[in-house]
Parts: structure tokens; sequence; C-alpha cells
């Protein structure tokens, strides 16, 4: 430092040169600051993204892809093909009666005969993917039973699979010696029905026979044929195929004409239930394929000049009874279907037609794969739905199979289905059922109903109180209790949710259960009270009008509301006395309001029902709807309201001729916010409602929304399974409609905002 | 000249927008009165009262503690009252509740020697004190003075000697099983003698604990019931004991005070309906300060890029919009990501690459605290960068042009006068987001939130899967909103649960309430100083 004697020392040549360290630090803060805010940025992009990313593969085809070829050993003719569990040891049933498993490794095949078929050969088969039986009719009228079994053992974490052939025995069916030419078989448990054609003297014969199995104590029971009946007296027409559901109940029976008889099995006999001709209105009816879909109850059919349908058993009204009838119509597969395989965990089945393989699915009705190529012999799908192998020739087809989730599409999620049992197309949601074989059913729209349902009985109830409110607050309120005011109504913003929903199911429903008419009464008279009031106090001398100064009303309104309730809860029972009654059996009239609604409208009453919802989702909405509209209000500028006030308006005037109308969209933005705050309430719904999955705007029962199906069902979902994947196709769409709602009410805000900026 | 008295048009309708107002200031009150009441009426401790009831010609005696009064409307129309009491005795009776109609009552006194046991199971004995029997014979009847100092003594020892047990077998024995699970685990043959070691001592602790429990059993209380049955009960089972209509009201505001405490502090028994609500309280939380600690580093960087580097146009603006509406979206749309994001992709990949030697039980592959903390930290982030951003905005450009003109570089300015004047901003957003994170539920049902935990997330246990010692990010966690779901939606017995969900619904709303009451007064301190326009 420079003393008093010495020269000033020549300024630093750099003195102006900014320290390294600080443009060190500059450039890796700036650095680090751009990465982290479009970190932050791009997650929550990535929301959207990953949850689409979820939703995508619902709405993908099948992909099948042709992984190689399987030279079939030297033998007899093949009669049927199937595949196990795993895909891969396919199999074979010759003509000459013995299995022929071929892996596909490429190891050894094995051949193993079949016991009871003999010299005579197999001259039909009928084989069932779901429990591998195998029934065979001999070249000389008997029966074979068989069952395809695999053993899997692991060694060295390398799975190997031993095939074998468990025999079921065989039994004389029909005229020994006369060959059969189909055979179906169905396993009932303790009684099994047979059914076959056999060639006869004159023309061909349809035989039926019942099976009895007595279980042993240990191992397998011994099974024995009971009852023989020859069914073909019963009706008209040349047997084309027979075919016997898994449960032993029904036998069908094809003829050449195109008809389909349907047999009953009633104890020991067969009784003709229906008769359908599934191509009636076709120039040619004949049927050139009908087989069962997973879980027997429908039938894929397919015609000689290329229409495929399904036809489905449920109740009929016209029979009286269940019957099959057509629940769908599928593209068409010219030239009918050859071979037909099915899935054995959904409703997907293979066709090989006479220029394609498809692979289509029964309750969607669509097409997920085809290919188009020579028509193929036999086909068969795995037990895991990964594989498909087809057999053309002695040359096997090996296939990929890859679709995830066969049931769901758009239509399928969107539109009205015709499940299977049902009598007609509805919009279902019911994700689980008791049943192995039972088929979820996953239809957004009753959720969507739901959330509607739920927002527009919020909303009737919030926005007339919170935009009366909000009116009030801006514009005649005195400004002293604004400090008040809006913090308690914030605190009423900031209460939980799940708060509310426990307060509604636990303490507000049991109240009003009983008094509904209460409720209605207060409806009634609160406003009525402060209309009254209103008019009666401002016609008073100004006298009496000093004691309630403006600004102040709606505190010394709190005592009349106070008493309008107490009026309306007294007043409920007498209404209901009047209005609500129902005949109680006994002659009298019995007052109860819910037993009225349930007999008066048909639709049932809930204790936890929409009123209750609608009442706690709009206590949670109000004060959204509130805060966002009393800033629109107050920003309105103040030389509007003085100008009008100076022209003599009243401030009512004032408020509904000026200010609203300027504010409005400021107004409409809170209605648009709080619209989106009801739409995702979840816990309150859950809480406080059935989670019935209704589709009625029955205000005194419940519904089941988006969020709160989430909620309840997300934890039990197998992860990237199709009820998974429709979760987050839900969460989806509640993102997309808040998000597109709440855009509208900020753009419009910003452009408020910008027209009356105050600072 | 005009008469005074002038109608003004519309004065009617202005008292309907009266009654909106009234209406919404009445709904908050109710609520909050609601809760306050039933909730600060389950810890004040009432009398027991002994009801002679006639009914069907029989008289009955039976005794408890008044719930709750209600008016059903009966067969025939007509309104009766009823009294929902609460017995106690669960085992002998079978239930702890009964109702009994008003007009069958026909006697109602108010005995004085009637005690009330909070016990370990089966919830509170009501019953007459015959005598306490000690190991030995000794035998000590309630109208010797002798009696009670000596029951609370006892209790005293028995419940110090249940803690004691507990800590035993969870801490040591089960630290020591998680470690011999890990090296059995590992399959090594040079950890035999360790094994050999931990076992020994596990042996040893085990012994302990069973003799500790043996002594638990020395002392007996026998009592008569109510309905006159006589029965004993070991001290073991017994936590409390109190004479509830001998208290006077010091006595029973000590009692009041005791019983609050007891509820924060102690652990849940009876699936959740007794006891107290302390481990809900801990993971509410450390779950809201691990969302904290993630939410303020992301959201005040962010709002810094979106204010001071990106270059404001068009695209900045439609991404402030973007942030803004991501506050709107439902919690549950971000618990969806969170499970099919974090646990299902992140944390499986995480015990894929870490944790490989347990699959396939998950570590990180399931819900967990560390999960559900960075799905709230990810739903809240857009209110911490609102409210960071406009506490930003409001510095004054002279102070930021100053320092530029001092010299500063942009760093300098952002950490040595921007950042400090926006703090209380960015507290204020901190504290609204820690009150939305603690009171949302709906996303944490699907991330990791249980409804009994058996262990904190932290205590003293070092387990090898922590990230950070004693910190068990990877388990899961109870929380006071869930509590509430589970109490009142879940409970196998919901009379018994109503005042438990009561009580854990007031103190959510009063940490919500504080925390918001604190957020609004910040930002109306910082708007007085800075008088910016209308949020």
């Amino acid at each position: 430092m420079p003393t008093a004697t010495e020269p000033p020392s020549a300024p630093a040549a750099d003195r102006f040169q900014t320290s390294r360290a600080t443009l060190v630090v500059d450039r890796v803060m700036t650095w680090l600051i751009k990465a982290g805010g479009i970190a932050v940025i791009l997650a929550v992009c990535g929301i959207f993204v990953f949850i689409l990313w979820q939703i995508l593969p619902l709405f993908q085809g099948a992909s099948v892809s042709r992984t190689g070829e399987l030279a079939l050993p030297a033998g007899s003719k093949p009669m049927a093909l199937g595949i196990d569990e795993w895909g891969e040891i396919p199999f074979v049933v010759r003509a000459d009666g013995s299995v022929a498993f071929i892996p596909i490794s490429g190891s050894a095949p094995t051949t193993i005969a079949i016991d009871g078929v003999g010299a005579a050969g197999a001259s039909a088969v009928s084989y069932r993917p779901m429990t591998q039986h195998l029934a065979i009719g001999t070249g000389d009228g008997r029966l074979a039973l068989a069952t395809v079994g695999y053993n899997a053992a692991f060694a060295d974490n390398v799975r190997i699979i031993v095939p074998e052939l468990t025999s079921g025995g065989s039994f004389d069916l029909g005229e020994a010696g006369r060959p059969l030419r189909a055979i179906a078989f169905g396993d009932g448990g303790s009684h099994k029905l047979v059914g076959a054609i056999q060639d006869g003297a004159d023309r061909p014969r349809v035989l039926a026979a019942i099976l009895t199995e007595t279980k042993a104590m240990a191992g397998p029971g011994k099974i024995e044929l009971g009852a023989r009946i020859d069914v073909t007296e019963r009706f008209a027409g040349v047997p084309q195929t027979v075919l016997v559901d898994e449960r032993g109940e029904s036998l069908l029976v094809v003829t050449t004409a195109g008809d389909v008889h349907r047999f009953r099995r009633n104890d020991d006999e067969l009784v003709l239930q229906q008769t359908f001709r599934p191509f009636a209105d076709l120039a040619d009816a004949r049927i050139a394929s009908l087989n069962w879909l997973l879980g027997d109850v429908s039938l894929v059919a397919t015609s000689a000049s290329g229409a495929n349908r399904l036809f489905s058993l449920f109740y009929q009204k016209e029979l009286d009874a269940r019957g099959f009838a057509q629940t769908k119509e599928f593209p068409p597969l010219p030239g009918g279907a050859h071979a037909y395989a099915p899935s054995v965990r959904s409703k997907a089945f293979v066709l090989a037609g006479e220029d394609r393989l498809s692979l289509r699915y029964g309750t969607s009705a669509a097409v997920r794969w085809e290919k188009p190529g020579a028509p193929v012999d036999l086909v068969a799908l795995n037990g895991k739905y990964t594989r498909m192998v087809t057999l053309s020739g002695d040359t096997l087809q090996l296939y990929d199979l890859d679709d995830p989730h066969p049931q769901s599409s758009f239509g399928a999620l969107f539109s009205k289905v015709h499940y299977e049992g049902a009598d007609a197309p509805k919009y279902q949601w019911s994700s689980s059922g008791a049943s192995d074989d039972f088929e979820p059913k996953l239809s957004m729209v009753p959720l969507l109903f739901g959330t509607m349902k739920a927002t527009l009985y919020a909303m009737l109830f919030s926005v007339p109180i919170a935009l009366l409110a909000a009116i009030y607050t801006a514009e005649f309120m005195h400004p002293r209790f604004r400090t008040i005011v809006k913090p308690t109504m914030e605190i009423m913003a900031s209460l939980p949710s799940v708060v509310l929903g426990f307060l509604a199911a636990q303490w507000l429903a049991p109240l009003i259960d009983q008094r509904v008419p209460s409720v209605m009464c207060a409806v009634v008279l609160v406003p009525l009270f402060a209309v009254v009031f209103g008019r009666i106090w401002s016609g008073m001398p100004t006298r009496v009008r000093v004691h309630i100064r403006p600004g102040w009303e709606y505190l010394a309104f709190v005592p009349l509301l106070l008493l309008a309730v107490l009026l309306a809860w007294q007043l409920g029972p007498v209404v209901e006395r009047l209005f609500f009654t129902v005949p109680d059996g006994n002659g009298g009239q019995l007052a109860d309001f819910r037993r009225w609604w349930t007999a008066t409208t048909g639709a049932s009453y809930e204790q936890r029902n929409s009123l209750i919802v609608g009442f706690m989702i709009g206590f949670a909405v109000i004060p959204i709807i509130f805060t966002i509209a009393d800033d629109a209000l107050s920003n309105v500028p103040k030389a509007l309201r003085s100008g009008s006030l100076a022209l003599g308006a009243s401030r009512w005037q004032t408020a509904m001729g000026v200010v609203v109308p300027t504010a409005s969209a400021g107004i409409f933005s809170a209605l648009m916010i709080g619209l989106g705050r009801a739409i995702g309430e979840t816990m309150i719904v859950v809480m406080a409602t059935g989670n019935t999955g209704v589709m009625d705007w029955n205000l005194f029962n419940g519904m089941r929304t988006l969020s709160a199906n989430i909620a309840v069902e997300l934890p039990e979902a197998a992860k990237d399974g199709t009820l998974y994947r429709a979760l987050f196709l839900g969460a989806m769409l509640l993102f997309l409609m808040t998000f597109i709602i709440n855009t509208i009410a900020e753009v419009l805000r910003q452009h408020l905002r910008e027209k009356y900026k105050t600072v | 000249m005009l008469p005074i008295r002038q109608r003004l048009p519309g004065e009617s309708r202005v008292w309907l927008t009266a009654m909106g107002l009234s209406i919404g200031l009445a709904m908050v009150a109710t609520l909050l009165g609601v809760v306050g009441w039933y909730g600060i009426g389950v810890f004040w401790p009432k009398r027991v009262i002994e009801y002679r009831v006639l009914e069907d010609g029989k008289t009955s005696q039976v005794a408890g503690v008044v719930v709750q009064r209600r008016s059903k409307i009966g067969t025939k129309g007509e309104p009766i009252e009823e009294i929902q009491l609460y017995t106690g005795n669960r085992e002998t009776y079978g239930l702890a509740f009964r109702y009994l109609a008003v007009p069958s009552i026909k006697e109602a006194p108010t005995p004085q020697n009637i005690l009330l046991v909070e016990r370990v199971e089966n919830g509170n004995l009501i019953a007459y004190p015959n005598e306490l029997i000690s190991l030995g014979g000794q035998t000590v009847k309630p109208d010797d003075p002798t009696f009670t100092p000596r029951l609370h003594a006892l209790l005293e020892e028995v419940a110090d000697r249940r803690e004691e047990i507990y800590a035993l077998e969870r801490h040591e024995i089960g630290k020591i099983s998680r470690r011999l699970n890990e090296l059995r685990r590992s399959k090594q043959d040079s950890d035999a003698p360790a094994i050999a070691e931990l076992e020994q001592r596990s042996t040893e602790l085990s012994a302990k604990a069973k003799e500790l429990r043996k002594r638990q059993n020395e002392h007996t209380l026998a009592v008569t019931l109510p309905t006159g049955e006589k029965k004993r009960y070991s001290l073991e089972k017994l936590i409390d004991a109190y004479y509830p209509n001998q208290l006077g009201t010091m006595a029973r505001c000590g009692r009041f005070f005791a019983n609050i405490w007891n509820f924060a502090s102690q652990r849940p028994r009876e699936s959740n309906t007794e006891g107290g609500i302390w481990p809900a309280i801990f993971g509410t939380f450390f779950m809201t300060i691990l969302m904290s600690a993630a939410v303020v580093p992301f959201g005040v960087i962010t709002a810094i890029y979106l204010r001071e580097y990106a270059k404001q146009g068009p695209m900045v603006r439609s991404v402030r919009i973007a942030i803004n509406n991501l506050a709107g979206v439902p919690s549950i749309v971000f618990g969806v990501f969170g499970v099919g994001f974090f646990v299902y992709f992140v944390g499986a990949n995480i015990d894929q690459w870490f944790f490989s030697n347990k699959l396939p039980e998950p570590t990180y592959g399931t819900g967990g605290i560390l999960w559900a903390a960075l799905t709230l930290a990810l739903m809240t982030v857009p209110v911490v960068i609102v409210a960071t951003e406009e506490a930003i905005a409001a510095v004054p450009r002279g102070a930021r042009e100053g320092s530029l003109a001092c010299g500063a570089s942009k760093w300098q300015t952002i950490q040595r006068i921007i950042l400090p004047a926006s703090v209380p901003g960015i507290l204020t957003g901190l504290i609204l987001a820690m009150a939305r994170g603690a009171g949302e539920v709906a996303p944490l049902m699907l991330v990791g939130v249980v409804k009994l935990a058996p262990t904190l997330t932290i205590d003293g246990t070092w387990q090898s899967e922590d990230l950070i010692p004693f910190v068990h990010l990877h388990q899961k966690f109870m929380h006071l909103g869930f509590h509430i779901y589970d109490l009142g939606f879940q409970s196998p017995d919901s009379d018994a649960a109503r005042p438990m969900v009561f009580a854990t619904t007031l103190l959510l709303i009063l940490l919500v309430l504080v925390l918001n009451l604190t957020a609004i007064l910040m930002r109306d301190r910082l708007r007085r100083r800075f008088a910016i326009s209308a949020f």
C-alpha cells in the first residue's frame, strides 16, 4: 500500500481481467444448471412417454415368424397334430394307431403305439389340447382312449422333456368290423360322453356312448362302458361330423346339408335340444368346419363358401332355455377351414384356409395375423401360446408366436363387446373371476362413465357455492375480512383427500342414510332463507339496516344458515311421511325414502352413493374454484367498477353486469381447473363408493372411476399382463384429460393476466 | 324529495352470494370441528357407567364407556335413542361394543371402585378388582391402601421387562438371524465356525428371553366382571390400570396428556386399533424429509435454468405451462409411473446388478421408502419450480444489474444476490410441497406403504442392502394418511378402530394445517416486501 511519501503505483495492467477461478466456476455451474434443468424437464415429459410405452402393446397385433422345418419320419398318414406346452416336442397321431414324437432340437423321434387300436388302425382321431386327451376310432368299430403326457426333468438348469402316453382303455362302440369315420369325446369326470359316426349298411350311423368312471382310492379309476345310444333316427340329414363338449353334456351332430343338431345328455339318455343352421342366409349353407373355442361354450364355424362365424351358448328368450346363436362375424376365409387349432389360454384360434393361414380372436372378432400360402393339413398351438406348428405333406413348419395381449384391441377396450354367455353386447369391467377360464372383461367405458358421473355431481354441488362465494368475496365483502377468508379457503384446499374420504364414509354416509328428505329440504330452504331475508332486509328502513353493514352479510347469515339447516332436519321426517311412503305389507304406509326410491325408480339405493361422493369431492374442489375465480374478479380494473357505480348502478348490477362478464374468462378457467381436480380424485371415491361399475346416472348408487380403479387393482395386477397395461391406459386417459383441461385453463389465465397487468 | 328508503336492485341476490361464502366457511368449520371434537374426545378419560337394563323381561347388568349416541328409526317409524357402549372384555363377551336402547335402561350408577385396565390384547378390561396375588401366595385386597401403589409398581416392572424382551428378541436375536441368513446364503465353508458361534449365541439369548417371560407371569390380578363372572389375569398381559370414576379434574388432565403421549410414542397393537402410531409418524416424517431432499435441488436448478439461462420465447413459455399443468395431474398417475418405472424397472435392474444372490425375493424391485419419496418428489417438483420462479422473478432488476455492473459473473450474481433473496420463496414452495406430500395417499398405496411395518426404516441395524448405514431405503414404511385409509376402510373391527382413526386424522390435519399456515404467513410477508401482482 503506498504511503504518504511514495508516489502512487501504476494500476495493475490486468485489473479488468476476471479471475480464472471465477470463470471456471461460472462455466461449470452453467453447464450443471443447464443439464439439471433439462434433465428435470425431460423427466417430467418422461412420465408421458413411459406410460405411452407401456400401453402401446395393447394395440399391437400378433407377430408370427417362421423358425424352421422338420421332416416327418416315414410312416402312415398323420391324422392329428399336437405339441407340448413349451413348444419343443410336437407329435403326430398316425393312421396305424401310433403316436410319433419329433423333438425340434433334432434328436431321435420316439414312437409309442396306442393300446387297443391294433391292426385295424385308427380311422378317426380327436385330440383335445386342453386336457391332452386322445380319442381314437378304430377301423373295426372300437374306441381307444389315451392321454399324452410330458415329464419335465431338470438337470443342471436344463429342461429335459420325456413324452409318454397313458392308455385310457378301449371299448366296443358300434357294430364290430365297420370303421368309425368321426369321433368326439368329452370327459365330465364321473360321466364321459363319446360321439362317433360309423359306416352303416345303408348310410352312416351316429352313435353315442356314456362311459362311467369309478374312482379308486389311489391311481386312476376304472372306466366302464355304460349306455350306448344310436341317434341316427332322431334327426334328418346325412351326418358329416360330431362334437362333444368338455363337460360331457352335449353332443352336436353336423349334417352335410349344413344343419347342426344339439343333443343334451340327461342321465343316460340324449335329448334333442336345438337344431340350427349356421349359414342359413347364404346360398351355399354347407359347413366346412365346426370347432370349439376354449371353454367349449362357443363354436367357430366356417362355411364352404368362405364365411366365418362364431356361435355362443346363452339364454334365448324364444327357446326359454340356453341355445346357440350367432354372436360374431369374422372376415371371410375363402373355401372354409381345412384345419383348426384353439389356444388353451384365450379365445384365440388358428384356421388353415384354402389360400391362407389365419390367427383370429373370438371375442373381438378380429384377425390378429394372416399369411397367404398353400393350404396346410394340420395345425397346432402350444399351451403357452408361444409356438405354432403346421403340417403340410411330411414337413412340419415351426413358427414363433408373439401375441402377449390377444384379447385387447381398440374395440375391446372402448366399444360394446358381446362376451361369452351374455345375451347382448355390453360395456363391462370385471378383471377377475372365480374359475380358471374366466375371460377378463376390460372395457374402459364404464370407468370413463364413472369418472364423468362423479365429476358431474361434484361440479353440480361445488360450482354454485364456489362462484357465489367468490363473487361475494371479491365484490361485496369488506376488505378487512380477506385476511381471514383467503387463508381459510386455502386450508380447505389443503385438507388431505384421505381425510375427506374417511369422513364421507364413516361420518356423513351414516348420518344422511336415513335423512335424505332432510337434505332435500335443506337444499331448498337455505337459498330460500337467503333470498327471502335479503328481500325483507333490503326493504327495511335505513335505521334498521345499519345493524348489518354492507360487507358483513355473510357473518349475519350464519345464524340464519344454522336455523335453516335445523329446520330442514326437523322437517325431513315430515316430508318423508307426506311424500315418500311405500305400502308396508300390513295395509298401512311406511315412510322410508330409500324404499320409496327403489320402488318408484327401480334403481338401487346404497348408503355410500353419489350424493356423498359429490358432496365430498365438491368440498375438495370448492376452494380451488373459489381462489382462481376470486383472483380473476379481483383483477378486473377498479376503474370499470367505479365507473359503473358512478353511473348509478347498484352493487349487484355492477357485479353482474360489468365485473363478472369481464372476468368471465378467468371464471371459466377456474371451472376448468376445478374440473381437472375432480376428475383425478382418488381417495374419496375409493373410500366412499361401493366401487361398482354401474353405468347409470342414479344419484343413490355408487360408481367406479378410472382413478379408484387403478388404486384398487394395480397392486394385484401381474407385471406386463393385459390388466396391468389396461390400468396404465386408464392412467394415460386421466393424464390426457387433466392435461388438456389444465392447458386450456392456463392459456386463458395467461391471456387474462396479460390483459389486466396491474403492476 | 326522493324517499330515503330506496330499494336497491338486486340486494336480495347479494344475500344469495353471501350464503355461498357462509356455506363454504361453515363446511370448513364443521369438518374441523367434527374431527377436533371426536379426535380430542378420544384422549379424554371418560367415566365408566354401570347400566341395569330391562330387556325382554330380563334384567341384566353391563358396564362400559359411552362411545356415541344415535337415534334410529324403528320398525314403526318412531325414533329410538340408542347409546353405543364400549364394554371391553372382548375375550369374555365375544364383542367389545354393545348398543343399548335408552328406554330399556332402568338405572345408571357410576361405581367408584370399577377398574379400567389397558391390555396387550383383547382391548381393555373393565371389572371390579378382587385381589392381587403374588408368587408365593401373598394377596392384597383393593381396600388395602397399598393395593394401588403395589399394582402400579408391579405393572411398571412388567412393562420394563416387556421392553427388555422386545429389545432382546427384535434387535439382538433379529440381528443375529439376519447375519446367519447372509452367511448361509453365501454358502462358504469358511463361515462354518462363525455360523456355529452365532447359533449358540442365539440359543443363549432365546433362553434368556424365555426366562424373562416366565418372570412376567409371577403376579395375577383377580377380578369380578360387571356381569358377575370371576376371572384371573396374569400381569404379563396388562399395561396400565386406573379407577376412571375416581379421577379428579387434575388427574383427568394428567391422564389426558399421558394418553396423547402414548398415542404419539407407542407402536400399534391389535391390528392397528390400539396402542400408538409412532411408526406412522416416523414414516411420514422421514419420507417427507427424503422427498424434500430430492425435490429442492432439482426444483431450484430447473427454476434457475428456466428463468436465467434458457432463451425466453415460445419454447420456454410452453415448458412453463406444461410444468404448471403437471401440478394438476392426478396423483395416482404419478403412482402408476412410480410403480412402472421406479419399482419394476429401476428397482428390478438394481436387484439384478447388486442383489442377484437374493433373487427371486426382491430388495429394491418392490415398493420401499426410497421409491415412494422419489415418486412424491416428481409429483411436487412443479410446485417448487413455480414458487422458486416467482421468487427469482421478484428480485428487482436493479439488484441484478448492479451486481453485473460490479463485475460479477452470472453464477456469482445468482449465488450471492438472487438465491439469498429468493430463499423465503423457495422455502414457501418447499413447505407447500411438503404439505402436499404428507397428505397424498393414492400414489403411496402403490409404491411402498404397508399397514404394519415390523421395523422402522432407520434403526440400529446395518443391513447389507443399505446404501447409507443404518438407513434402510428399501424397506416398506407406515404413513399417517395410509393409516387412516387402512383403519377406516379395511379394519376388521371398525368400531374399535374409530377412536384411532379420528385421533390419527386430527394429527394429520394438524400437521398439514401447521405447514400450510407457515407457508401462507411466509408468503404474505414476502408479498408485502416485494408487492408483486396477484399469484
